[in-house]
Parts: C-alpha cells; structure tokens; sequence
C-alpha cells in the first residue's frame, strides 16, 4: 500500500493547516449558527422552566438521555478501535486512527453535556462532584448516575492523552514549517520534541501503556452507562444483557461514525492517496461483524422477554413490537441489520459509497435504538392508568440538531490546526525504523502481529 | 448568587425577555404593622360551616399568621394578617363526622379567589358587558335605599323580587322576614338538581316535605334508584360515611349495594351490582318489585303488612307483574323477581346472607322525569312496604328546627311565584317587576333558555348583585355589594338531612374580611333602617339575630347557652324544644299515610313523556350534577378544574359520556368533536366513550361552558342547560332535567379540549401471542 | 421507633377524589392550568384510579386511591445522586427538594408513578398565596416533589406530644388525606404497634400491597372489596 513520498506526505498534510479556502468559513459558519441556536434554546429551556421540553410525568426521559447514549457510544469509535489496531499492529491503521481518536475526545464532550442538560437544576451540576463542602453531603455513591460522573471523566481524560501523545511529533513537523506567532503556539504544544531516539522509545511505550489501558476504561464506560437503565426496576429495562448489549452498540455507531468522517475528510481535504477504499473495505467488514452481533443481542433481549412473558414486559414489548413504536422499530431493524448486511456482506456493494450509506443507516438506527430503550418503557410502567406517550417539542429537536452541528464544527476547527492523519506514523510506515511497527506489505496488507 | 439571579444572567446571555425579569417586587414592598397580635407560626382552629351545598357541614378551620398586599394610604405595602390555611372536617358535627368532600377542600378558594369582587361596583357599559366602576359603601347603600323608597311610594311593594339561596338558614329567613315587611313576596329559589319533587312525595307518604336521612350504617341492603349519594345528592359526606360503615363497620356484616339506573354514575361505580334501566321507569320496577314481594309472599310479615298498611294493594298490584314491568323498564322478568327477594330479605340468590333491613333509595335522575312523582311515590310505598321507615337501617327524618319561631318572626311573606311564572311576568307587556334583589345564586346559567330568563333580567330596571363574582347573572346587575365570603363572616343553617338528631349549623367569623366587603344580612339590615317607612327588625346585625334566637335553644354543655356552645363547637345539636320545632312532627316510626297508594294508583302519569321525536332525537340526555362544580357554582375553583374527574379523570373539561358501541357506529372516537343537538339548541363538546351508560343514552357533567365566571371558568368547556327542554314535572313544575332526546354528530378529531389525567382505563390488557 | 404506614379499604372508597383535593390544600401543591395539565404536568401526589371491567351492561369500575406507598425497599432511593430521596428511621421515604437536582431517575424507577416534577416555577394567583401552609416548603422549578405522609403533621403533633410528655395515641397523627375521606377508607398510622387501626387492617385477609413482587416491600396494603 504505498504511500507518496515525505515532501509530498508533509504538502498534502499540512495544506489545510497553511490555506484557508472559503470552504472553509462555510464549513465553520453553518453548523456554528446551529450551535449558537442550540445554546439559545437551552438557555431559554433554564429561563423559562425545563416545561418547554416535552417530557412529561411519567416519562421523565427523552431525547436529552438518549441523545447522551448515543453520543457517549459514538465515543467508542476511536479510542478503542484505534487502540485493538495498534496492539494487533495493524499497519493500515495508520491513517485513520487520529481522525478516529478525534470523534472519541469530541463525542464525549458532547455526550457529557446531556446529563447536564436534562437536569431540572444544571447550575447545580457540581453536586454530583465529590467536593468537601459545608453540607457536609456527598454524593451517593449508590447511584449509577454517580458511576457515569466518574467513568466519563476518566474515559475523557484518558481519550485526551491518547489523542495528544501521537501529536506531539505532528505538532513539531508544523512548529519547523510554521513562521511567526504559529511557531510559537506549535512550539509550545510540541513539547520541545525533538525526535531524539530516546523520545520516540518514550512515546512508543507510552503510547502502547495508553492502548492497553483505555480498553477496559472504554468497555466500563458503557457498561455503566447501561446500568443507567438496568438498575431500575422498569419493564424491558432490568436485564442483565444491557452492558455488553449497549458496548457493542457504542462500538457499532462508533465505527460508522468513522466511516463517515474519513468518507468526508477523503473528499474535504483530497485525502484520497492516503485513505483508500482498503481501509474502508477494512472498516466495512469491521461493521458487518458487529451488526451481526448486535442482531444477536437484540434477537436474545427479544426473545426472553417474549418466553419470559411478564405482563408489564409484554406490554412493552408489543408496543414496539406492533403497536404504536412499531414503524420506529422496524426502521431501527433496517437501519442497524439489514442494511449493513446487505451492503457490508456482499463484497461487490462494499465500495465508499456502499460504507457511508451503512455507515449513515446505522447512526440513524442506533439512534432509535437508544430511544426506543428508555421511551415506550416509561410510557408503559405497571400501573396502566399512568400510561402515556411523549412528543419532543422544538427545544429538544433543536439541540439535539445542534450537537451534530456541534461535531461537524469542532471536526472543522480541529482539522485546521492539527494535521488530521498522523504524518510521523505515515511515514514511519514507509521505511523499516527502530520501532515496533512493521511495515504493511502487499501480501500483509493489515501487517503483521508483533505484540 | 443565588440560583434564581443565576438563571437571569444565562437568560441575559441567551434571550432578551430577560430584561423584563430583573428586580423582585417583592423588595420594592413597605411591611405595615399588623392590627391583629399574631404569634408567628402558631395555629389556631376555629369552626365554620361549609356553603357550597345545603347539606351544611360542619368545618374547623386552620388560622395562622400569613402575608397580605394591602395598599394603606396610598402605599402598597405587606401586613401579617391571621388567615384562614385550611379547612378541615369537624369531628363533632353530626352531619359530616370530620369528613369533607372535595368542594368543602376547595371551599377556602372561594375567599382567595383573585377574581372576588373587593368593592361596591356600579355598571358603567351596558348591561352583560361586564363594565363596573368601583363607588363608595355609602353611596351604593344610598341607591338601593332611593329605589325601595321609590317602590314603597309608588304602592307597587309587591314588585320587588329576590333570587334567594335554597335551603333553611337564619339568613334566609332574615330575608324572608326583611321581604314581608317591606311587602314582598317571598324570595324564589331555583335549584336545577332541587329535589323538590322528593319533597312533595314524602309530605304525601310521610307528611314530611324534607329530605329523608338514611341509616346505611345498618342496612343490609341498599336498592338505590337513580340517586348520586356518594357524590352529589342530599348529605353526600354523611351518606359516604354510613356507606362505608355498612360495607365493613360490622364485623361479619357486609351490606349489599344496588344501582338501578340508565347510566353507571360515580355512586353506581361502588355498587356490587348495576341494573340499566330505560329512563324514567324506576317507578314501575319499584312496584313491580312490590308486586313479586306481595304474590310471593317473600316474608309473611311483609304482605301482611302490605295489605295492612297499604291499602288498595290488597290486590297486589296486578298491573306490574314482571313480564310488564320487563316490557316498560328492560329489566329481565327474573332479574325482578330476584331483586324482589334479595330486597324482601327472603331466601334470596345472596346465600346466607340477611338482607334485612333494606332501604331504597330514590333521587337525581330517577325525580327528573316528567312522572317524578310517581316514581318517587312508588319506591316511598316500596320502603314502607318492607317496613324500612323509621326503623334501623332504613330511612328517617331529621328533626328540623323553626327558626320562624326561633327568631320570634312575626312576618309571612306572600307566596313567591316559581322562578319560569316570574319570567314569563317579567317579559310580558304588563311587566311589574322594577327591581331584583339577586343572593349569589346564578340562575341565568342554570334555567331552561326556554324560560328566557336573561332576556327577563335585561327587561329589570334595577338590579342589585350581593354576588362575590361576576358570573352570569351578576354580570346583569346594576349595582353590585359584595357579600363576606362565609369564612368572613356569621353563618347559621340548617340541614335538611344526614343527621339523626336535630342539627343547626352556626359560626362566627374566621378572620377578618379581606376586601371592603360587607355581610348582605347587617346590609340589608341598614337598608331596611334608612328606609322612609323603616322596616324596624328586632336586631342591629346578623350576629344580634343569631345571638337572640339561639335563645331558644337549650344549652349543650353546663353552665353555658347555646349560641356560645354553638360558636364553639360550629353549631347546636340535641333535643329540639317542641316550641320551636318544625310542624308537622315526624313522630317515628314515620308511617306511610294510608292515602299514598291511592295517590300512586291514581296518578294519571305512570309513565315517563320525553322532548323530542324519538326518530330525529333518538337518543335520552342525562346532565347531571358534576362531582367537582354540582351545577357549575364552584366551576371557579382551580383545585376542584384540576381535580381528576372520578369516573373519566378528566380534568379542565366537559364532554359527553356515550356507549363505545354506540360511538363505533358513528365512528366516534375517544376525545373526538361532537355536536350534541336537542330541539332547543347544540352544544359543542368532547366525547367520551364510557361502557358505564346504556347505548341509547348520552350523559353529560353540567358546571362547565361559562361565558363570564372568573378567569378559571370562564369560556371553558360546555353547559348542557343549553339542551335542556323546558318540560316539568307535571305535579310540582320542577324541571324534569333527564326528559329531553337528543342526537349525536361527529365534528371532527379531537383537539385536546378533552384533557385526561389516566392513561388507560383497563388494568389487564390482553395481548395475543 | 414508629413505622408509618397506611390501609386503604377499597370496600370503602367511592372514588370522591376528596383525598386529592384534601393533598392539594395541605401540601402547597400547585394548579398547572389546562394547557400544562394537557402536557401531563397536572400534579396529584395522590390520585384515584379507575378500571373498567367487563362491557356495558355487565361493567363494574374500580377505584384505587394511589399514593407514594413508602417503600421499605425503595427504588428511587438508591438511584439518587444527591440523597434528596432518602429514607428516615421512622419508615418514611423523604424527598429533601433543597437537595433535589432534577436528573428525574428517581421517577423513573417509581414501579407506582407517584413522583411529580415541577417543570415550572410554582406559582399563585394572588391572594390565593395566603392558603398556603407555612409548615410545607414551596418547591422550585427543577425538583422532584411527592406524598410524605404529611410529614408536617407527623412532626407537629410528635413535638407537641414530647412537650406534654405524653405519649403518641393512635389516631393522633392523620394525613390530611385521610382526615377528609368521608367514607374513611384511609387509615394512617404506626405499624410497629400492632394494636394500631392499620396494623389491624394491614392484617385483614383482604389485605394486599400493590406490585408487591417488585419487592419494593410497599407500606400502604390495599383491602379489597370481597373478602
Ligand atoms: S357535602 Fe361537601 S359541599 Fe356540601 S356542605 Fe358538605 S363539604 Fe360542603
Ligand atoms: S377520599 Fe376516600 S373515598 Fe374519596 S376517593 Fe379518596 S379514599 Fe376514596
Ligand atoms: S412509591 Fe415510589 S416514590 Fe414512594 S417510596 Fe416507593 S418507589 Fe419511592
Ligand atoms: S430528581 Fe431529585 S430526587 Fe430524583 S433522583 Fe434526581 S436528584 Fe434525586
Ligand atoms: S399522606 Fe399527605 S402527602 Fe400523602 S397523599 Fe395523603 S395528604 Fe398527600
């Protein structure tokens, strides 16, 4: 798989670094005005009571928790991908790890946020934080809500170190190119990096520590986020299946998530000589085995509910099974099997295109997954007479438009300061150096395993 | 920063109705000295009598410290004032025992109620429009004064009307007595759901024109005919009591509890067992009954005394053996025979179970047909039949007290004409009426609009409003005086029924009034003072009536007289001095009076006459008294808006109940738009599909669809009067309510006028597999 | 250490909703108004349901008044983050609304649907404000809010019985709730003295709690109309 020679490599890079095209400014413009109005409406939700939403008693979640599901799941994307890549020393990861690491930092920002927003008091946020304070409370730690506090902000964290750690010799290639007030902002964010050996062993076994940690942290992460549900004693919502059911969900959209992302950075950014249909055939296949086993899982939770046949589940269970979420469900089905099998099975469909429509079909299913997990069930909780059905109103639909907006914008704004495909490991692909990673050959095009 | 200054700076940032926000009035206010001590915190009770229905139940009311607006000189300003916080049963009151319905709850609305009318008002814009300026006690007063004067003058005394509250009360007869002495008839009441056809047909059986008082707690068997009296009807808090007592106060004892009417009211929900019958019937299965019990001789006793006390049933009633009973009612030949056996306490269908004594029960829709009387009559004979009159577990009469005595009154006004005579008068050419004294009653809401009665008013060329809101027929007044409201001031009635001793209803003020109100009693008291000819009443005030003709009444506790106990306690009860008794005497055992079969066989109507043609109108229209507004008087109160309907839980609504076969038909669904249309007018309103109701009748809550009762109210769902037509009782001319035929017209889906607390109305939903 | 808890007789319960309103006027419970009530912001920490059975003509309904049942075992308990919803050592599940952050789970894991959120700023039509009762906080917009067994009055009448040093008798202490009933379904009062009128009745045979196989270990029992 060969790549265009290092000048070459450092032009096409850092193009987008040094030109700013008016493409440029749409790009930013447009999902910052979606931004902007988004923030309006939250704040407005804060000024005139969170009634302007739609949630309603009894169903006390709705698009805020799912959209902090979803986008806390989109989060898998790269952390975790990029890291199995890089301990099973894929050698074709090479270009699009950093654009995936990228969405996991941006995602669980956004993600994080939702908590936040759906709550009744935001400004009183800080008291899920463990501070001594004169109350003397702290928070109870019983509460999976707890849980999230935590995993989120070592997930964040984590996923922060683990994008910048292989910037930093990006950053010095840009600070040597760069002149004036950019030279001295590189400078700083280069670390005084130097490309010493000792540097680059240093990096190698950090980031190789980073790999191996984040992978459980990310696994917990939604574990916890699933517990969310599964602790309450709500029909369809108490099964054990709900952690790894919703981990493989997370890394299911992540992957698409990718997907689109790299399919739009190829074209923006005329990437096309370093991100090749392999990596989307590669990725494709990826998202073909976990749509098969997110089938299962969802075929499992199915399935024992129906055997299981308690009144309240059942109850559920039609009402997205064949009653009033039942169109939902099915595009849900769709969305995350049949499309993905169809267009990821068969190799012929397997194409650029063929990855971004599967890609795009299963963000969208996902999406109404998360939401048909938490709304029909608090709609139909026990007690009928307090059944009910929730409506979003504009509020909701706004910001929930305006966190999409939200990562195209920081994707944009990222994309011209860092260089978005890593350039030292690009290279580093090219020829045979001290370090660990083999080069991808034509008959080892995924490299071979050297942990 | 505290949090709320905290969301106006995000609001700053994020909206620019922000601006409007900052500051807090509240900051901005002067604290004035209170004129009342109050010790901050502490809770006194004190009683009073709750007035949204004539049932009269005692209250204690909770009076603490709080902050009233009040402007002093010209500067709004917040002053502690002692208020009323919450009302709450009295436990010693024999009527209600310290039980309270939801209106009592509610009742503390009415005193702070934002829209209360605070001052005298004069019309300015024409009349109905709702324009008023506020004038001065002295010059209001002055006016009503100049215009009695001017009557009294022109010797025409007999032309001053009263719309007066129904009920025995020191008030009403204050009023009464105010009437006679100035020459005028006496004051008309009108009650919609009045029960007054009751009234006629117990002076005929029993010689008592009152409302009987049941004794559920013993009774074994309640055969009920259309009454609400778990809800609306007669002493409903009273009768929920006894209720419960006879569904599980003894031990081993569970009473057995029948409904017979066309549609599953909320007292019918309770019933183990609900009996449709066609509408206006109720008669005929009474006397069907009392035929089986005759031939059968259920109980030898029974027809014994069947033919003893009964006479003219010697025969037993041949007319209504149960296969005709079944033609005329609907209800099965063997279904009457069984309930004929259950309610006799023979060997019945119920195994081991005694079902004696029973007691039927008639009331609501069951009077408000066309042949009321005869109903009523029949299920009288019924009771008297199986021996459930005056007897435990059956039904009796509460000693009434006279308060005409009490008060030493001298003065009997002239028979007022009924309120439909009155309107009739005052449309004709050769109207009399020159002036209309108005009570707080609100009758141009709830009369028949055949009767034109707004059309009567707007023909008055003077009337006064002692009305505390604006409601439709206040809004027709000239001259509005605002009366206390109740917790404001002295009240003393005197139920009708749902006690077994004698009961009278008093209580001083709470609190001190919250507006410049004044109590109607001490206003017309003073009117009748600067009259030219005065009308020189016994007493200076209201409190000086009670006070002297408590008088009357013996002491409830040593060494104290009855209007301290009574103030005390929230009333006088006890032993009635036979001075100052109501005649005629209810000596119990209460007989039936030989002449009432002859009365209920020669009545010339047995069966019921309906409004409109069956094959245009093919459905019947049952209103009925709404658990949360009864006739609409307390439609003003957010609690009871917001209060879950009990039967449809709805809420901040109206709508028409209809069979949901009857709906699939019509491809009427649940909250969908109808026109619901009589010979008389259209309402347009939500449908609700309740399998409680049978398939040819359409039931609907009244209380709602006012055009002008307080922001709460106001334009807020339909009024099924508008349907109503004008037919009465042939016998005591009340409005036979449940004797008009409509029909039913989809309009379109549902707007969300129809606005349901619950969910589902089922628990087990059957899904297949 | 008492143990409150309450019966509710279905045998006598008719449905009258005066409970409701008698809750309303105790508690500071605000209206919301048709448009909110239509939005399901309608606020009732008691509520009676209703269900139809069977079709018209042999149809009967039933009436459940529905309340917070105090469970021993309660799920919207542990799932608070801020210890707003908590349980006190006399059995009741307290909702502390200062601490209340409006993440709304608590709501959620309610198997009974008897947690009310104040999607507004509660607010009175003056002089309707001067009912309120000082011995009930007012909530604010955000918090989660629900029966306490008219905490209030357990406190009041508990302090002022210390103060004369006398015991609490039963029947001292009563929910206003129960105190309106007319037809006096509700009984409220200790469980842990088994004399008590609702310890008798929790007793009764015709007692049940509801959802008891939850295991929310419920302190309201439900006596039904047919022994
Ligand atoms: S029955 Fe209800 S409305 Fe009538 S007096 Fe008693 S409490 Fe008041
Ligand atoms: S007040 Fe009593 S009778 Fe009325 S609904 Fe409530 S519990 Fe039932
Ligand atoms: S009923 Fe609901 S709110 Fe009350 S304690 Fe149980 S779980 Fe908590
Ligand atoms: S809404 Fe309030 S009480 Fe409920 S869980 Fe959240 S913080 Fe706790
Ligand atoms: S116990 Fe108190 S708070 Fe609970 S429902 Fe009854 S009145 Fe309301």
């Amino acid at each position: 798989m060969a790549h265009p020679p290092h000048q070459q490599i450092n032009r096409d890079l850092l193009r987008p670094l040094i030109q700013t095209s008016w493409r440029f400014y749409v790009l930013v413009a447009l999902p910052a005005a979606v931004v902007l109005t988004g923030l309006v409406s939250w704040f407005s939700q804060m000024y005139f009571g969170f009634g302007i939403s739609g949630i309603r008693w009894p169903i006390f979640w709705g698009f805020y928790v799912t959209n902090f599901v979803f986008w806390i799941g989109i989060s898998h994307a790269g952390t975790l991908i990029s890291a199995i890549l890089r301990l099973v020393n894929a050698g074709w990861r090479r270009p699009v790890t950093r654009c995936a690491e990228v969405i996991t930092v941006f995602a669980l920002m956004i993600g994080a946020m939702f908590p936040i927003i759906h709550l009744g008091r935001p400004w009183l946020a800080f008291w899920l934080f463990p501070y001594p304070s004169e109350r003397l409370i702290w928070p109870n730690f019983r509460s999976p809500l707890v849980w999230d506090f935590f995993a989120i902000n070592t997930y964040l964290t984590g996923s922060v170190l683990f994008l910048f750690l292989p910037i930093i010799p990006d950053f010095a290639v840009v600070r040597d190119r760069a002149t004036g007030i950019r030279q001295r902002i590189y400078r700083v964010l280069a670390l005084g990096w130097r490309g010493t050996p000792k540097q680059w062993h240093r990096l190698e076994t950090a980031m190789q520590i980073m790999a191996i940690a984040i992978i459980p942290v990310a696994v917990s992460v939604h574990t916890i986020v699933s517990f969310d549900f599964s602790m309450a004693p709500v029909p369809m919502w108490q099964t054990t299946i709900f952690g790894p059911y919703f981990v493989a969900g997370a890394i299911f959209s992540g992957i698409a998530a990718l997907l689109i992302a790299m399919a739009v950075l190829r074209k923006v950014l005329h990437l096309e000589a370093y991100l090749h249909p392999l990596h989307f055939q590669n990725l494709g296949k990826l998202l073909l085995v976990m749509a098969l086993l997110w089938g299962y899982f969802v075929f499992n939770e199915r399935l024992v509910t129906y055997y299981g046949n308690g009144p309240s589940e059942m109850a559920v269970f039609w009402r997205t099974q064949r009653e009033s979420f039942a169109p939902l469900y099915w595009t849900m089905v769709v969305c995350n099997f049949v499309l993905p099998l169809i267009l990821m099975g068969i190799r012929r469909f397997r194409t650029i295109t063929g990855c971004v429509i599967a890609s795009i079909g299963v963000v969208i299913g996902m999406w109404l997954e998360r939401f048909l997990i938490i709304v029909p069930a608090l709609g139909h909780k026990y007690l009928p007479n307090s059944f009910a059905t929730y409506r979003p109103r504009p509020v909701e639909i706004i910001i929930t438009a305006a966190t999409f907006a939200a990562m195209m914008l920081l994707y944009a704004l990222f994309s011209k300061v860092v260089p978005i495909i890593s350039i030292w490991e690009l290279k580093a692909g090219e020829h045979t150096p001290p370090e660990l990673i083999p080069p991808a050959t034509e008959e080892h095009p995924l490299g071979e395993l050297r942990l | 920063m505290d949090r709320r200054s905290f969301i106006k700076l995000t609001a700053v940032s994020g909206t620019t109705a922000a601006l409007a926000s900052c500051g807090n009035p509240e900051h901005q206010l002067i604290r004035f000295v209170p004129d009342e001590d109050i010790v901050p915190g502490q809770a006194v009770w004190k009683p009073s009598v709750c007035p949204l229905c004539p049932s009269a139940c005692g209250l204690t009311v909770r009076v603490m410290g709080a902050e009233a607006d009040v402007v002093r000189n010209g500067k709004a300003g917040v002053v502690q004032i002692l208020a009323a916080k919450k009302l709450e049963g009295n436990p010693e009151h024999p009527v209600n025992h310290g039980g309270l319905c939801a209106r009592g709850q509610a009742a503390i609305q009415v005193t702070y109620h934002p829209d209360r009318i605070a001052q005298p008002l004069k019309r300015t814009g024409n009349r109905g429009v709702g324009s008023y300026e506020a004038i001065t006690w002295d010059a209001a007063i002055a006016e009503v004064v100049a215009k009695l004067n001017e009557i009294a003058a022109s010797g025409k005394a007999g032309s001053l009307a009263f719309f007066g509250r129904s009920g025995s009360s020191y008030r009403n007869a204050l009023i009464g007595e105010f009437l006679a002495r100035f020459g005028a008839p006496a004051p008309m009441s009108y009650d919609l759901f009045g029960d007054d056809v009751l009234r006629r047909a117990n002076a005929v059986s029993f010689g008592v024109a009152q409302l009987p008082t049941f004794d559920f707690a013993q009774s074994r068997y309640v055969l009920n005919f259309g009454s609400d009296f778990l809800g609306t009807w007669n002493a409903p808090v009273s009768q929920s009591r006894a209720y419960g007592d006879m569904r599980q106060g003894r031990r081993g004892v569970r009473g057995h509890f029948v409904h017979v009417d066309s549609r599953l009211s909320q007292t019918g929900a309770s019933a183990d067992e609900w009996v449709p019958i066609r509408p206006g019937t109720e008669g005929v299965l009474a006397l069907g009954i009392a035929h089986v019990v005759i031939r059968d001789k259920v109980r030898p006793a029974v027809a014994d005394r069947a033919t003893a006390a009964i006479a003219g049933w010697k025969d037993g009633l041949p007319d209504y053996a149960p296969e005709r009973v079944e033609e005329m009612t609907g209800v099965k030949a063997n279904r009457v025979e069984r309930l004929a056996r259950e309610f006799a306490g023979g060997p019945s269908v119920l195994p081991q179970v005694r079902t004696q004594p029973g007691v039927a029960v008639i009331g609501g829709t069951a009077l408000a047909h066309t042949n009321g009387l005869f109903n009523a009559l029949a299920i009288n004979a019924l009771n008297a039949l199986v021996g459930s009159v005056g007897v435990p577990g059956g039904l009796a009469f509460t000693p009434q007290l006279d308060i005409l005595a009490a008060a030493k009154m001298t003065g009997r006004p002239t028979p007022a004409a009924s309120l439909r005579q009155w309107a009739a008068d005052a449309l004709s050419s050769a109207s009399s009426v020159q002036a209309l004294l108005v009570d707080g009653v609100n009758p141009v809401f709830t009369a028949p609009r055949a009767w034109k009665l707004r059309d009567a008013l707007a023909k008055v060329p003077f009337i006064v409003s002692f009305g505390s809101f604006l409601d439709e027929t206040s809004v027709m007044a000239d001259l509005i005086l605002p009366d206390h409201s109740f917790l404001e001031s002295f009240t003393g009635a005197v139920p009708e029924s749902g006690s077994a001793m004698a009961v009278v209803s008093a209580a001083g003020p709470v609190m001190k009034p919250l507006h410049q109100t004044r109590a109607t009693t001490d206003v017309l008291l003073d009117v009748g003072r600067q009259l030219e000819k005065p009308i020189e009443l016994p007493w200076q005030t209201f409190e000086e009536m009670l006070t002297a003709s408590f008088a009357a009444l013996p002491a409830m506790t040593e060494g104290s007289d009855a209007w301290t106990d009574a103030q005390e306690k929230g009333g006088w009860w006890g032993e009635i001095p036979a001075a100052v008794r109501l005649k005629p005497d209810t000596a119990s055992p209460v007989r039936l009076k030989a002449d009432t079969t002859s009365v209920v066989s020669g009545l010339s109507r047995t069966q019921p006459e309906f409004d409109g043609d069956a094959a245009q109108y093919p459905f019947h229209f049952l209103p009925y008294p709404s658990n949360q507004f009864l006739d609409g008087s307390t439609a003003h109160l957010p609690w009871l808006q917001e209060m879950p309907d009990p039967l449809t839980s709805a809420m901040w609504s109206s709508w028409v109940e209809i069979n949901p076969a009857t709906a699939a038909k019509l491809g009427i669904a649940q909250g969908d738009v109808v026109d619901v249309t009589s010979a008389h007018g259209t309402v347009q309103t939500a449908a609700f599909l309740s399998p409680g109701i049978a398939p040819d009748v359409l039931a609907m809550p009244a209380g709602q669809g006012h055009t002008t009762f307080t922001r709460y109210a106001s334009g807020r769902g339909a009024n099924p009067v508008d349907l109503l037509a004008p037919v009465t009782e042939e016998s005591t001319g009340a409005v036979a309510w449940a004797a008009t035929r409509v029909k039913i017209a989809r309009v379109g889906d549902g707007d969300g006028r129809l606005i349901l607390f619950a969910g589902e109305f089922r628990e087990h939903q059957e899904h297949g597999r | 250490m008492p143990n409150w808890g309450m019966a509710v007789d279905l045998d006598r319960c008719t449905g009258c909703g005066a409970c409701v309103t008698a809750c309303h006027a105790e508690n500071n419970i605000s209206t919301v108004g048709a448009e909110q009530a239509a939005r399901g912001r309608a606020k009732h920490w008691i509520r009676v349901e209703r269900y139809w059975e069977g079709d018209f003509p042999d149809v009967t309904l039933k009436f459940r008044p529905v309340m917070c049942q105090h469970c021993d075992n309660a799920p919207c308990e542990p799932v608070c983050p801020t210890y707003a919803s908590h349980h006190t050592p006399d059995g009741l599940n307290a909702q502390v609304y200062n601490r209340c952050i409006g993440t709304r789970y608590c709501a959620n894991a309610c198997p009974y649907n008897v947690r009310f959120f104040d999607f507004f700023n509660p607010s009175w039509d003056k002089p309707l404000h001067l009912q309120l009762n000082p011995d009930v906080s007012l909530r604010e917009v955000g918090v989660m809010e629900k029966c306490t067994f008219c905490v209030q009055r357990i406190k009041a009448t508990t302090i002022a019985a210390k103060a004369e040093d006398r015991e609490l008798k039963d029947g001292d202490i009563q929910t206003a709730c129960a105190q309106a009933c007319p037809s006096r379904a509700l009984v409220f009062g200790d469980l842990s003295d088994p004399e008590s009128e609702v310890s008798r009745l929790s007793r009764s045979p015709r007692g049940s709690k509801l959802l008891e196989d939850l295991g929310t270990k419920p302190k309201v029992a439900y006596l039904s109309k047919d022994a």
